[in-house]
């Protein structure tokens, strides 16, 4: 997988997008095959230490500590990340650097049981961000969201991408996908269907088939561009 | 803030940190100024339990790892001290020890049991529990069920006890207040709310469950040991009881769980009444705690310490009407940590 991209996971209900990124983050041990991370294999490890390997994930159910605030969420990230910063003053500087950075600044202080669902969205992945990831595995991070929030996500990930990582994106949404992934991956049934740039995606015929079923029946009312 | 005198918050936030050193000074003086020995007792015992408190705060109040267990590292923490005191060693020195023993003990109790999670290792520390006690029973050089006296060849100066347990008490909330507002404590309270979220931000709940496992060991332990040197006689019925770990258990529970001072009140709460319990009730005293421990789940899950910080929000700020989201643990945390000057 190439460095600096936004890497798109696309595929129906069930198709094993959040398998492959709870495999890849530690969560789930896959029954066959390898991961790699810079050649290294970190098949089986656990999920902090691969933190620790640069490879952070967002949960496509928020999981925000409810009862702390926006900063100490952010702020434990900055703790257990890469970055290892025991120091609390330090590490609540740097979280605030990153809560301005993702526009929730304006939250810091509230708990994050409090903020609405946009807002904790964002926080995930802001506390992913915080931990100073290489490889950051986004899983639906605009479900839910409002036009106007889906785009300024969106603005995000690239905003991301440009400071150096690279990123794997896992969302229902298709437009949001080829709307700024560099490389477009479709799954079916745990298998890989289709691959390329998004434009070569959007004419795949085995694409169109997986979704729209095999007539390309136009009924099922949902367009893959 | 609608309050009819303004006090810079500076100078509110000096005296808040200034009160436990208030506090810390006042019983310092108090046995200089004619404490009666049998009210000297009493802060002793009470010191004791703040301790234990702490202790089990830090494991269930803040971790969310709910033991059933700690009898176990006050029992040994009473036993190393009272092998070792009968043998002549410095007393302090077998404090040291009585915290040290309990604190490599968590480790071969954490190891196993902190792979079950919630319900399953709280019925896995009852089991280690009840196994150390039995051990103990049957265990020839500690006397058995008939248990142990302290032969120690100085006066008894009852003073000398006091400050010790003070001393104690005192250095166990500053190492939780320090724990609290630290990075670890900060891991703590998100592995109390999501492991799996904190885990995948770095944390390892594991290793960070078994360390303060280890801390909590070493304070109840210590307080143990200081205890059994006061007794001087301790028995497995007494220090290894499923009832003292009940009882360790239910102070943080009185007072606030999670919070340090919450903590600290129900130690305190916990030892002034505690006596005139078993005195005036001797058959039905654990009846009450029973009832008592109910009641605070039922009605206020957040202890005296979420009382008192409701009641002070009312006081402060008239006519406010509570908003449903926010918690009473969460105001009450709040309060106090205030009032820690963190």
């Amino acid at each position: 997988m190439p460095e600096q991209h936004i890497y798109g996971f696309i595929g129906p209900n069930g198709a094993g997008k959040t398998t492959l990124f709870s495999m890849i983050a530690g969560a789930l041990q896959p029954s066959a095959g390898r991961i790699r991370s810079h050649g290294k294999d970190v098949t089986g490890k656990r999920p902090f230490s691969l933190v620790r390997a640069g490879i952070a994930r967002t949960h496509q159910v928020v999981r925000p500590f409810r009862a702390m605030t926006v900063l100490e969420n952010v702020q434990l990230a900055v703790h257990f990340g890469r970055k290892n910063i025991t120091n609390t003053a330090a590490a609540r500087d740097h979280a605030r650097q990153v809560l301005a950075w993702v526009g929730l600044d304006r939250v810091a202080d509230t708990l994050a049981a409090n903020i609405s669902l946009g807002d904790q969205k964002r926080l995930e992945v802001a506390r992913a961000l915080a931990t100073d990831p290489e490889l950051l595995l986004c899983d639906e991070i605009c479900g839910g969201l409002t036009r106007n929030e889906t785009r300024s996500m969106l603005d995000l990930l690239q905003r991301i991408r440009q400071q150096g990582a690279t990123i794997m994106y896992v969302e229902h949404d298709v437009k949001a996908i080829m709307a700024v992934c560099d490389h477009v991956m479709v799954l079916n049934y745990g298998e890989k269907l289709a691959e390329g740039k998004p434009e070569e995606i959007q004419n795949d015929p085995a694409v169109i088939e997986a979704y729209l079923g095999k007539a390309g029946s136009k009924k099922r009312g949902r367009s893959v561009a | 803030m609608s309050t009819a005198v303004y006090v810079p918050s500076r100078i509110k936030s000096r005296i808040r940190m200034l009160l436990p050193w208030l506090l810390l000074v006042v019983l310092a003086v108090l046995p200089i100024a004619g404490l009666t020995p049998n009210l000297i007792r009493l802060f002793f015992i009470t010191f004791v339990w703040v301790t234990t408190s702490l202790g089990w705060n830090l494991l269930g109040g803040f971790t969310g790892q709910v033991s059933f267990g700690f009898a176990v590292f006050y029992g040994l923490g009473a036993y190393t001290a009272a092998l070792m005191i009968d043998r002549g060693v410095n007393p302090y020195l077998s404090f040291l020890a009585a915290g040290l023993v309990p604190g490599l003990a968590s480790f071969l109790i954490g190891l196993p049991t902190f792979r079950l999670r919630g319900p399953y290792f709280a019925i896995a520390t009852i089991g280690v529990s009840e196994a150390t006690r039995v051990i103990m029973n049957n265990l020839e050089i500690t006397g058995g069920a008939s248990g142990y006296r302290i032969m120690e060849h100085v006066p008894f100066r009852q003073v000398e006890h006091y400050y010790t347990a003070l001393g104690m008490a005192a250095l166990a909330v500053a190492a939780s207040l320090l724990i609290v507002h630290s990075k670890f404590g900060m891991a703590l309270r998100a592995i109390k709310q999501d492991e799996e979220a904190a885990a995948d931000l770095g944390v390892n709940p594991y290793a960070n469950k078994l360390a303060i496992h280890a801390v909590a060991a070493i304070f109840t332990g210590v307080a143990g040991g200081v205890f059994a040197r006061y007794a001087a006689f301790i028995n497995p019925q007494g220090v290894f009881a499923f009832q003292t770990s009940v009882y360790i258990l239910l102070m943080p529970v009185i007072g606030g769980i999670g919070t340090v001072w919450g903590a600290v009140l129900g130690g305190v709460v916990f030892g002034m009444v505690e006596e005139q319990l078993v005195a005036n009730f001797p058959q039905i005293h654990l009846l009450l705690y029973g009832a008592l421990l109910i009641l605070i789940i039922l009605v206020e899950p957040d202890g005296i310490a979420g009382l008192l910080g409701k009641i002070f929000r009312r006081l402060r700020i008239p006519g406010r009407k509570d908003d449903g989201a926010d918690s009473g643990s969460r105001k009450a945390d709040e309060v106090l940590r205030r009032t820690a000057g963190g």
